[in-house]
Formats: C-alpha cells, sequence, structure tokens
C-alpha cells in the first residue's frame, strides 16, 4: 500500500522525465544511426566528420577557452569577494558582477557585435583615445568574439556559485592561514580554492553544455566557417532536412560533455574515497 | 623564536558604533600564562583577535617585545592562534596541516618532514601524518591544532577557547597536559576561557573583565581569595552575600557587607566567637557527593551551608564561617581594603 502511493506520488515526475527527456533523447540518438530507408548505418556519423569536423574541432577550441577565461575571472572575483578588505569595492564588485546573469545569449549576442565589430564600441573608444590608429582597427567578430562573449556571459554565473562555495567555507580557516603566515593570495589558492574545487567543477560543466548548446551567439558574431556544431545543425536541419547528420552532430555535443562529467565523477569519487 | 613580552596599551575598538573595548592596559610577563576571564560578551575575544591582528584598534597599541605590531597583517605577526573550532583545513591530512607553516616560511620538504614528525611525538600522535582531520576525535584535533601553532615556534601563543567543545573527563587532562608543554616550552601565552576553574588551575595571571574593561588582573591565588567587587566575587563562585552586624568578626574597617563560599560554611559547628554565625530555618537539603549542601532561611534571605549528615527541614540550624573564609565589601560594592586594579602578581 505504501509503495503503491509511493509510486503514485512520483509518477507526474517520472512521466514528464520520460517524455519530455528520456524519449527525445533516445530519438536522436537513434535517428543519427538510422538511414532513409530505416536501416541502421554509421554513414551520418562519417559524413557529419567529414563535412564538418573543422566545425567540431572549432567548438571544442572556442569552448576550452572560454573555460579557462570563466575560470580564472570568476575565481578572481569570488576571490576578491570572500578576501577583499576594502568594504565599497567588495559591495561595488558583489552588486556590479550579476548583472550578465540577467542577460539573454541573443541580446549578448548582439551586444557583442555592437562593441566588437571593426566600427564597434571597442575600436570607435581606442581609436578616440589614440591607443590604435583607425587604419589598424580590426573586427573581433570571430573566434575571438565568441570566447569573449560566451566568457562575459558565463562568468557570472560560475561566479556566483564559487563565491557561495567559498563565503561557506568557515572564516576561522582563513584566519588560521593568515594566523600562520599565509598571505590573501596563498588563503586563495591553498585554502579557499581546493575546499571549493566541487562546486567550480559543477559550474564549468554547466556552463560547457550551455555554451555548446546556444545557438544565437554564434550565428549573430560568426559569418562563414568554421563555427560551432549548433549552427551547423540548425542549418542542416533548416536548409536540408537532414535529421541523420545534424543528430550525428549533436552526438559529438553529448560525447564532450559526456566525457568532462565523467572526469568530474571520477574526481569526486576519489576525493569520497581518501577524503 | 625568542618567547617575548606583550604589553598592550590603551587598546580600544569599536565596532558598529559600539565600544567593545575600553582602554585595555596589560603587561605580559615573557614566559608566563596569562587567562582572559569573563562572562560571554565581555571582549576577550575581541582582545585576543585584536593581538591577533583580526580586529583593528581604534586606539593604543600593543607591543610583542620591543616592536609594535598594531599596524602590521595578522600574517606578519608571528602570533600563533589555535581557534576554538581548531580551523583545521579539511582538505589536508595531519601532516599537511602542521607542514603548511614551515611551507609556507620555505623549509626545505625533508626538515618539514622531520619537524611534523618530532610535533606528533610530543603530541602523542606519532604516525598520524596521513590521517584525514575529519577522521580525528575532538582531543586529537584539539592537539593538531595545538601542534599546528607550535610547529613554527611562535614568539606567542594565543588559545581561544581551546578546551571548550571537549567533554569533561578530555578537558580535565588537556589542561594539564597543556599547561606542562607551555611551561616546557616557556613560551607567553594568552588564553580565553568563560570557566573559572579552568583560569584558575592554569593561569600565572589572570585577567577578569567586565563589559568590554579590565576589572582586575591578579595571580589565581589572589583573585580567588581577594575579588575586586561583588560581581567578580559571584563570578567567581562567592555565592553568599551577608550584611554586616555588630558581634561579627571585624575584618577590615567600614565592611558593610561579607560574602562566602557555601564549602566554607558550615552548619552547627561548635561556638566560636571569632567565627561569623547566623541563625535560621533549614528550607532544603540536598545531597551534593561529598556531603550535603543545606538551604537556611535568616532574616528572608536564602545562604548556603555544607554539612557532614542530613538535617530535617524545618529544623533550625546555625551557620557558621571562620573569619579567614570571609571577603569584606564596602558600601561601594568594592573589596576592602581597595584593591590596586593593577596588582603584582604573588
Amino acid at each position: 500500500m505504501q509503495s503503491a502511493r509511493g509510486t503514485l506520488l512520483v509518477l507526474p515526475a517520472l512521466t514528464a522525465i520520460a517524455l519530455l527527456y528520456a524519449l527525445p533523447l533516445a530519438r536522436s540518438l537513434i535517428t543519427a544511426f538510422r538511414s532513409n530507408d530505416g536501416s541502421w548505418t554509421t554513414e551520418h556519423l562519417a559524413r557529419a566528420f567529414s563535412l564538418y569536423g573543422r566545425d567540431v574541432l572549432f567548438s571544442i577550441g572556442v569552448v576550452s577557452a572560454s573555460l579557462v577565461l570563466i575560470t580564472v575571472i570568476s575565481i578572481s572575483i569570488a576571490g576578491y569577494l570572500v578576501l577583499g578588505t576594502t568594504p565599497w569595492a567588495v559591495r561595488l564588485l558583489r552588486w556590479l558582477y550579476r548583472w550578465p546573469l540577467f542577460i539573454p545569449f541573443v541580446v549578448s549576442g548582439q551586444l557583442a557585435r555592437s562593441f566588437l565589430s571593426t566600427n564597434g564600441m571597442m575600436n570607435g573608444v581606442l581609436v578616440e583615445t589614440g591607443l590604435l590608429a583607425a587604419a589598424n582597427a580590426q573586427s573581433f567578430l570571430d573566434w575571438r568574439g565568441l570566447v569573449l562573449t560566451f566568457a562575459w556571459k558565463q562568468t557570472p554565473f560560475v561566479t556566483l556559485l564559487l563565491a557561495g562555495a567559498m563565503a561557506a567555507i568557515d572564516r576561522s580557516h582563513i584566519e588560521a592561514a593568515r594566523n600562520m603566515g599565509a598571505g590573501r593570495l596563498r588563503c586563495l589558492f591553498n585554502i579557499l580554492l581546493p575546499q571549493a574545487a566541487p562546486t567550480l567543477w559543477v559550474g564549468l560543466i554547466l556552463s560547457l553544455v550551455a555554451m555548446l548548446s546556444v545557438l544565437s551567439v554564434p550565428l549573430m558574431l560568426i559569418a562563414g566557417n568554421p563555427t560551432m556544431m549548433t549552427s551547423m545543425m540548425a542549418h542542416r536541419i533548416t536548409y536540408y532536412g537532414d535529421y541523420g547528420i545534424a543528430n550525428a552532430l549533436g552526438l559529438f555535443s553529448y560525447a564532450l560533455t559526456a566525457v568532462t562529467a565523467w572526469v568530474y565523477l571520477r574526481l569526486t569519487l576519489r576525493r569520497e574515497a581518501n577524503p | 623564536m625568542r618567547t617575548e613580552a606583550l604589553t598592550l596599551n590603551d587598546v580600544t575598538i569599536d565596532l558598529r558604533q559600539q565600544r567593545i573595548l575600553e582602554s585595555i592596559h596589560l603587561a605580559v610577563d615573557p614566559g608566563s600564562f596569562t587567562c582572559l576571564l569573563g562572562p560571554s560578551g565581555c571582549g576577550k575575544t575581541t582582545l585576543l583577535r585584536a593581538i591577533a591582528g583580526f580586529t583593528p584598534l581604534d586606539r593604543g597599541d600593543i607591543r610583542l617585545g620591543a616592536q609594535s605590531i598594531t599596524h602590521l597583517p595578522p600574517e606578519k605577526r608571528q602570533t600563533a592562534m589555535v581557534f576554538q573550532s581548531y580551523a583545521l583545513w579539511p582538505h589536508m591530512s595531519v601532516g599537511e596541516n602542521l607542514g603548511y607553516p614551515l611551507k609556507l616560511r620555505g623549509v626545505p620538504r625533508s626538515e618539514r618532514q622531520q619537524r611534523v614528525a618530532d610535533t606528533l611525538q610530543r603530541l602523542e600522535l606519532s604516525g598520524f601524518e596521513k590521517r584525514a582531520v575529519t577522521q580525528l576525535s575532538g582531543g586529537q584535533r584539539q592537539r593538531v591544532a595545538l601542534g599546528r601553532a607550535l610547529i613554527i615556534d611562535p614568539p606567542l601563543l594565543l588559545l581561544d577557547e581551546p578546551l571548550s567543545n571537549l567533554d569533561a573527563a578530555i578537558r580535565r587532562s588537556l589542561r594539564g597536559e597543556l599547561r606542562r608543554l607551555q611551561k616546557s616550552l616557556g613560551i607567553t601565552t594568552i588564553m580565553v576561557t568563560h570557566d573559572q576553574e579552568e583560569a584558575l588551575q592554569m593561569a600565572d595571571q589572570i585577567v577578569l573583565m567586565r563589559a568590554g574593561q579590565i576589572v582586575q588582573v591578579a595571580s589565581p591565588q589572589r583573585l580567588y581569595q581577594h575579588p575586586a567587587d561583588l560581581d567578580t566575587a559571584r563570578f567567581l563562585g562567592v555565592d553568599n552575600i551577608v550584611s554586616c552586624e555588630k558581634e561579627d568578626p571585624a575584618n577590615a574597617r567600614g565592611a558593610t557587607q561579607f560574602g562566602f563560599r557555601t564549602r566554607d560554611a558550615l552548619v552547627n559547628a561548635s561556638l566560636n566567637a571569632a567565627a561569623l554565625n547566623r541563625k535560621g530555618r533549614v528550607s532544603d537539603c540536598v545531597y551534593t557527593g561529598d556531603g550535603y549542601q543545606i538551604s537556611l532561611s535568616v532574616n528572608g534571605d536564602t545562604l548556603y551551608a555544607t554539612s557532614d549528615s542530613p538535617i530535617a527541614l524545618g529544623a533550625f540550624a546555625t551557620l557558621q564561617v571562620p573569619a579567614s573564609a570571609l571577603i569584606p565589601f564596602g558600601p561601594d560594592n568594592r573589596h576592602l581594603p581597595p584593591l590596586d586594579r593593577h596588582e603584582d602578581i604573588a
């Protein structure tokens, strides 16, 4: 009786997951290996790689560079929020850094276009201030624009998680380290970061997934090839109705996030095995 | 490193427009053990944190030996602190926790390992290097925290209620251990505690604090026998206060009240004119393990005394306190004769 009631209670959630998540995922995986006549094939995978191999590598390069940038900036901001000694600067930073969280990707893409293009705001300011000759102004609307936009959009998210994790660490851990002679930078890297690292990993993996799934930013920033996998998937579906190759490309995305998640899980398991 | 004297001069601290410490003057001899004692909220932990550099001063000066450390950041002060929560870093093993202060000082790995092993041996934790600190018991954590503070051979050791998280039996044994260690190292030590028994057992000098001020600085014996005022006396277990009467022993001129401890008051002892005597009706009789605690109603007040045998409720009894156990107080509730606030320790 009890177990029947329990099953009844989880049933709506279970159905929603099965219908809205598991089923489409399985369908897309299966479609990647089905030819038009219904037989099993690896042809989509091979064609996807021969046609879009460069885009896959480009995507990996862009998200890796973005993740590095996100890591560096979020550690700096979170570290300053926890260890900073100038109260007004900490307050200001805490208020400012969250803004990009509330801006959708598509608007970020638009902002990046007007900021990074040849005649954009960044070059405008540089030329105005005499730091750059107008003739040397170049557009950043390529992989660099993507990296900057992704980092700008995702850093606040990772910082939010990381600063929360760092703030939750007992203050006396920092004080003990300072008392023993550690400066603030050492406190950050030797005491805070090792304890907050699991949260940083979660933030980075979620960011990786977000960046691999965004369509608007690469569409708005990148004209031509190579570009992100999402652009190519959309292209394949809108112009050719070719779900096979689009799903094969999707498979690469899954594989990429799965590998990172696996690395993360291994790390946490090892940490739990010898705490 | 040589152990140093500590001198506080006019140390004043405000936090959020509230005065936490008011003009603290204190001299601590090199190699001595000083307890900051007082009820919670009296500012004793703030004072310790100010010495360690975690709470900035609004006024005053802190000197370690001849050098002023008032404006140094915590990491430059060389004061080693043991935190109430121990603050062991959970992501490091016992050996790494102990070795980290040495690593910060650029001590090479082999010497580091040797000193960590030596420290663990001294703390009777040999072979614990690889253990996770999360696997240690409270007492073991406490010792590792102490070892981490001592491993850098600091000129000054600061202890923030280091024994308060332990159960009574371990606390008692660690008191002695800590005191022996402190004596053998000859390190100047300042310990915060709210436990008067702990302070009396361990300290060379007790600094009694109340509401952000120092009330009395004295040796444990002196403090126990001559508390500066009534509140201090109550804090130190003087649980009976009586108004003076003509036939009471004339201990101090002008005394209006006497304080005494329950253990010094006897019931129905043989008559002694040189002692304080009060007659009253027994209102309660409680077994305490090594005797009985008798409550006596005397003119509407309740006084407590001890007795070897139980006494029937409602019976009349005489309470007697020898003159030497009476602590005289004047009409202003201060000890008579007045004590110098900064007496020399005995």
